[in-house]
């Protein structure tokens, strides 16, 4: 494949290409400067793969090849950043505060943060978002066993659990050729349902929870906390708060019923993680072809008694949620620009369908949209695609202001093409090789050891409200008693416990926010809690036809193999791509939630998602002056990413490794 | 302190007070309850009466948990912790145990400056009480980054300065400067007690333990040697089980806590992990799992769990549930030091097993059929002779020739030297003559079965 010519390929686009003939029509885009094209879609109809800025376009038959005529169709001219003006007016002015955040604690692993705070005006300047540990994983796993990739990629993130072993699974099955057996995949689901049911109480209670709780709604804004204080929460028949006062004091730390509660109740699925998977985090039940749980009658049913505990204390903390929202919008509108991003959202989905996963890239579209939740990129909030393959195609890394070297140099491309013979960039992470060269951090070049994975060139973020999003637009949830994707929504319905049977409904928000990706990843635990439970109802299924086998026999094959893991963690998108030769591994590359969310500035000037949502934060809480101001609300805003460093930070692929920081420029000052 | 190795630091690491004398901090950045964790752990116990007067000499210990080449597992692990838990030992509610105030990156209420601040004035002696550094994550040789940024790093110093003038302190700096005056270190997860994954082959980090990292001669304020809780991720209770070992022992109530010669608590490692399996019984009767999913002994797919010291299949993973073999996962070694690279690769039977799993083969091979026919015995009432009434299956109630030998020499085995219970003698009748009522009614075939008694009857009429 790497002799052919670029300009020669032709694409064929699975079984979208009748769809594509009739819907897909080229304009040309002239608001983007980058962009060479662009693929209009019937949003309304069949969703086709929309590339504005990459140089893919289709024909009318609904094949896509590379656009004639480009030289070099993947380049780009880099921008520089300019921190001139800005430093003139911090030497100026009194009010422009450099803030300084290291560590930024409650999130997950070792973050820091710069800005620059306007404190008259009351808003950021600027915004850098740095990983500050850096591991090399990736490295490690390069010349080793295919089999170890599984575990050793585990420990990339302890928070994530079992989602990198999973994602490494995946991988190595596309690449050995081999797929689980049902009850294995349903097994994998059911893994991975509890694994976020106990990920997202923690992240609520224990990491975001303490910014909205009385301690610091009092010390930032104490007029609020009077007025919370005084307000009757609307659905507090259920969660039992009466004000949203009580909720606040409820999310206290280590004294608040709510903070201890979140923290118990984290320990609730990990209790029936480990009667199934054996431990949790790093779990060692996941292996090539399946898992290599014994599964029992009772195993099920320890799994449905927690299930059920999760069910009434998820029903309370969805509403829960909702009344501190609203209730924050109601007292200042402008909290609604609180971490305020326009919606550009990615996931690969998960949960596969037992019937439809085989692993095979050329049948990646079908099972990835039969998917429990289904992949998808948003756009300014518009699905554009749900095709595992086009999500692939959009990927590239960007390594301008991160401490590597440009691995492109010597133009010596590995793979010009995907598996189907599709266009693959030069910067995918399957031709990605990593160059580490560590320097000092400088706001203006490089800053980070992260990269900046981009799709389509566009700034996208991950995170579990990136996949309740795409899977209720693209209204492609398998039929099922208790979860339904309506397009707009999805309706989640809960069975009755102690508390009455209740229905949830998540709406795609009108505004996109911190508060909103709270306030969605409360809802997923009610989606996550229905896809537990509905896993151990078909893994009965499964044991009552006597199909229990979970996994499949397999040999490590010794010619040059590709695979890719498209699957989520907790925050979101996580992909694994892999690259086997002679039996052991030649390339691995991780790309995690977190490292599109705590991304660098690309070479387009694009700030990352925590960067620019910050920028786009404005500054509400209370102060006398300046040395008073605590940044409560740029906390809020990166927090409600749920950044998790240790996937970013793990080490991308080359001879070294990577992570720590993610910083941006994202200069409102930029002259 | 003398043994430190100055090298792994390197030049950004000379250990110098970077907090101005004058106490008070210039900014509230990062301070959003505008107090800090610590403090508000005080105002929590106050107000909920508890006293904080414990039954021993200590009141209260520090706990600063840095995180070196971590992946936070082993913070998730002990925030799972039931036995004692952990919310518990932060609030200061078991009784004789001191309160723990943790200091801890992902719990904390403060960011930025005003959390490091109180690293600062421990290595200064400003705290109130002693304080403990338990490390999580392995130590990266910082000497190869000294032109660049570190490799792990935890905030930024001198504080307050413009972004552009702050050096990230690598989190290997702060266990050098912390180490000398802590009571205790304590390291947890395989990567901070063995180097684990970051200091496997090929890594690009020259990662390595907090042992290495102290070398041999590193003594605490207490006279300790660092402390191993190892696993990856370790079990969360072997953490609290331990500090509370510990703490109640310093109380003076509990009893002197046992550490192997690599400083793993005894009572918790010193077994390996097959011999309290609930499998183990599969290995010594030679029966093996051939696929994952099986639920045999897994050596053969992978387990290194004869040889491997770890407590998880007796003490579970989290709240007794789980365990790695329990639930049907190979132990790939990950609580020992020479974990990954003496296990790889991983689901291929380790080397030793061919002969030891072989062996149980043999052995099983006569075993099993004998425990089978014991067993197949023992499966049976004594009153089950010709029938047995089991509506679930056509249960035959004869029982071979040989069976009958076996189990008569069985018997006889069985009771020697000892009594087998009835009333057979003369002397174990009732004196006065008394006959117990089945036996007034059925006589010598009391003890059969209804339905047997009534066809032996037949055949004697």
């Amino acid at each position: 494949m790497r002799g052919q010519s670029i300009s020669a390929l032709l694409l064929r686009q699975g079984n979208s290409e009748g769809q594509l003939g009739r819907d897909a029509q080229v304009n040309t885009n002239s608001k983007n400067a980058n962009s060479r094209m662009q693929v209009s879609c019937d949003k309304s109809e069949i969703i086709i793969m929309c590339f504005k800025n990459l140089p893919i376009e289709f024909d009318a038959q609904g094949v896509a090849h590379l656009k004639g005529g480009a030289i070099d169709p993947y380049g780009y001219q880099r921008r520089e950043i300019n921190r001139d003006k800005l430093k003139e007016m911090m030497a100026r002015n009194g009010h422009i505060k450099d803030v300084s955040i290291s560590p930024v604690t409650r999130v997950a692993g070792a973050l820091s943060f710069h800005a620059v705070a306007d404190l008259q005006e009351r808003k950021f300047l600027e915004a850098n978002s740095v990983a500050t540990i850096f591991r090399g994983y990736e490295v490690i796993l390069k010349g080793r066993d295919p089999r170890d990739a599984i575990y050793i990629s585990s420990r990339a993130c302890g928070v994530c659990g079992g989602v990198h072993s999973t994602a490494a699974c995946e991988a190595i099955e596309m690449a050995f050729g081999i797929s689980p057996p049902p009850l294995g995949t349903v097994l994998r689901n059911l893994a991975l349902a509890l694994d976020f049911l106990y990920d997202h109480p923690l992240h609520l209670f224990l990491l975001a929870g303490p910014d909205y709780s009385q301690v610091v709604v009092e010390a930032t804004n104490p007029a609020m906390w009077e007025k919370a204080k005084l307000t009757e929460a609307t659905n507090a028949e259920v969660h039992q708060h009466k004000t949203i006062g009580d909720i606040m004091k409820s999310l206290n730390p280590l004294s608040g019923g709510c903070y201890l509660d979140g923290l118990k109740m984290t320990r609730t699925p990990r209790e029936a993680y480990a009667v199934l998977f054996g431990k949790y985090p790093h779990p060692q039940t996941v292996v090539p072809g399946g898992m290599s749980s014994t599964v029992t009658i009772t195993d099920f049913n320890e799994v449905l008694t927690r299930l059920q505990k999760m069910l009434d204390w998820t029903k309370r903390m969805i509403l829960l949620w909702d009344d501190l929202t609203e209730f924050f919008y109601e007292f200042n509108p402008e909290y609604k620009k609180i971490g305020a991003l326009s919606p550009n959202l990615i996931d690969l989905g998960m949960w596969d369908d037992p019937d439809s996963y085989d692993a095979t890239y050329e049948r990646c579209n079908e099972w990835g949209e039969a998917r429990w939740a289904t992949p998808g990129v948003v756009i300014d909030g518009k699905l554009v695609t749900t095709k595992l393959q086009q999500i692939n195609l959009g990927l590239e890394e960007f390594v301008e202001h991160s401490y590597y070297e440009d691995w492109n140099q010597n133009g010596n491309q590995r793979y010009l093409t995907d598996p189907l013979g599709a266009p693959l960039s030069p910067n995918h992470p399957w031709n990605k090789e990593t160059m580490p060269k560590p320097s000092k951090e400088s706001w203006k070049d490089r800053y980070t050891w992260d990269t900046a994975p981009r799709w389509d060139r566009q700034v996208v973020e991950a995170g579990c409200y990136a996949r309740i999003w795409t899977t209720a637009a693209a209204g492609m949830m398998p039929k099922n008693d208790f979860l339904e994707a309506t397009g707009h929504s999805l309706k989640i319905h809960m069975p009755k416990t102690m508390l009455r049977e209740m229905d949830f409904e998540w709406k795609i928000p009108e505004v996109w926010n911190a508060f909103e990706r709270n306030r969605a990843r409360a809802y997923c635990m009610g989606y996550n809690l229905m896809i537990a439970y509905t896993m151990t109802l078909k893994a009965f299924d499964y044991l009552r036809k006597g199909e229990d086998k979970v996994s499949t026999k397999f040999e490590v094959p010794k010619g040059e193999r590709r695979g890719v893991g498209f699957w989520g963690a907790g925050r979101g998108f996580l992909s694994h791509h892999l690259v086997l030769d002679k039996g052991a591994i030649v390339n691995y590359q991780i790309v995690t939630p977190s490292t599109f969310n705590a991304s660098p500035k690309d070479p387009f000037g694009n700030p990352g998602p925590y960067e620019q949502a910050v920028l786009n934060t404005p500054i509400i809480e209370d102060f006398d002056k300046p040395e008073n101001f605590t940044g409560v609300d740029m906390l809020r805003a990166i927090r409600s990413f749920d950044p998790c460093m240790p996937c970013t930070t793990h080490i991308y692929g080359g001879e070294r490794e990577i992570i720590r920081e993610v910083n941006t420029c994202a200069c409102g000052a930029e002259g | 302190m003398s043994e430190m190795p100055e090298k792994y630091v390197g030049e950004a690491g000379s250990p110098k007070p970077h907090l101005s004398e004058t106490a008070g901090l210039p900014d509230q950045v990062g301070n959003v309850a505008r107090r800090s964790m610590e403090e508000l752990v005080e105002d929590i116990c106050a107000s909920q009466g508890k006293t904080q007067r414990s039954l021993g000499p200590l009141d209260k210990v520090y706990v600063f948990w840095l995180a070196g080449m971590s992946c936070d597992g082993c913070t998730v692990s002990v925030t799972g912790a039931t036995e004692p838990a952990l919310e518990d030992l932060l609030t200061g509610s078991l009784p004789g145990v001191p309160l723990v105030v943790l200091h801890h990156y992902v719990l904390q209420l403060e960011s930025g400056d005003h959390y490091i601040h109180t690293l600062e004035k421990a290595e200064q002696g400003k705290l109130d009480a002693p304080y403990v550094i338990v490390y999580e994550g392995s130590i990266a040789d910082e000497s190869l980054t000294v032109d660049g940024e570190p490799f792990a790093a935890e905030g930024s110093l001198p504080l307050w300065a413009p972004s552009e003038q702050r050096r990230r302190v690598a989190t290997a700096e702060w266990m050098k400067r912390l180490s000398p005056t802590a009571a205790a270190v304590i390291a947890i997860g395989t990567c901070a007690t063995w180097g684990g994954i970051p200091a496997s082959y090929g890594n690009v980090t020259g990662s390595m333990s907090v042992m290495d990292f102290l070398g041999k001669n590193y003594r605490s304020v207490l006279g300790l040697p660092v402390i191993n809780i190892p696993g990856c991720a370790p079990v969360g209770d072997n953490f609290t089980d331990a500090v509370q070992a510990i703490l109640l022992f310093l109380q003076g109530l509990g009893p002197l806590p046992e550490f192997d010669e690599l400083g793993r608590p005894a009572w918790q490692f010193s077994e390996t992990v097959h011999r309290h399996c609930v499998r183990a019984g599969y290995y010594e009767e030679g029966i093996f799992a051939k696929e994952f999913g099986d639920k045999e002994c897994l050596v053969e797919i992978g387990c290194w769990g004869p040889v491997v010291q770890c407590n998880i299949t007796e003490a579970g993973a989290i709240s007794h549930l789980g365990g790695c073999m329990n639930a049907g996962g190979p132990c790939i070694g990950c609580t020992m030091p020479g974990f990954p690279d003496k296990f790889s690769p991983f689901y291929k039977s380790p080397p030793g097993s061919l002969l030891s799993s072989n062996a149980s083969r043999l052995l099983g091979s006569i075993i099993r059929p004998l425990r089978r026919i014991s067993q197949r015995e023992r499966n049976r009432e004594i009153r089950w002779h010709e029938t047995v009434p089991s509506g679930w299956a056509m249960e035959k109630g004869d029982v071979s020739l040989t069976h009958k030998i076996l189990e008569f020499f069985y018997e006889a085995m069985q009771f020697q030297g000892a009594k087998k219970p009835g009333r057979e003698l003369p002397e174990e009748q009732f004196p006065s003559g008394y006959i117990t009522l089945p036996e007034q009614k059925y006589g010598k075939d009391f003890q059969l079965l209804p339905e047997d008694r009534a066809k032996k009857a037949e055949k004697r009429t």
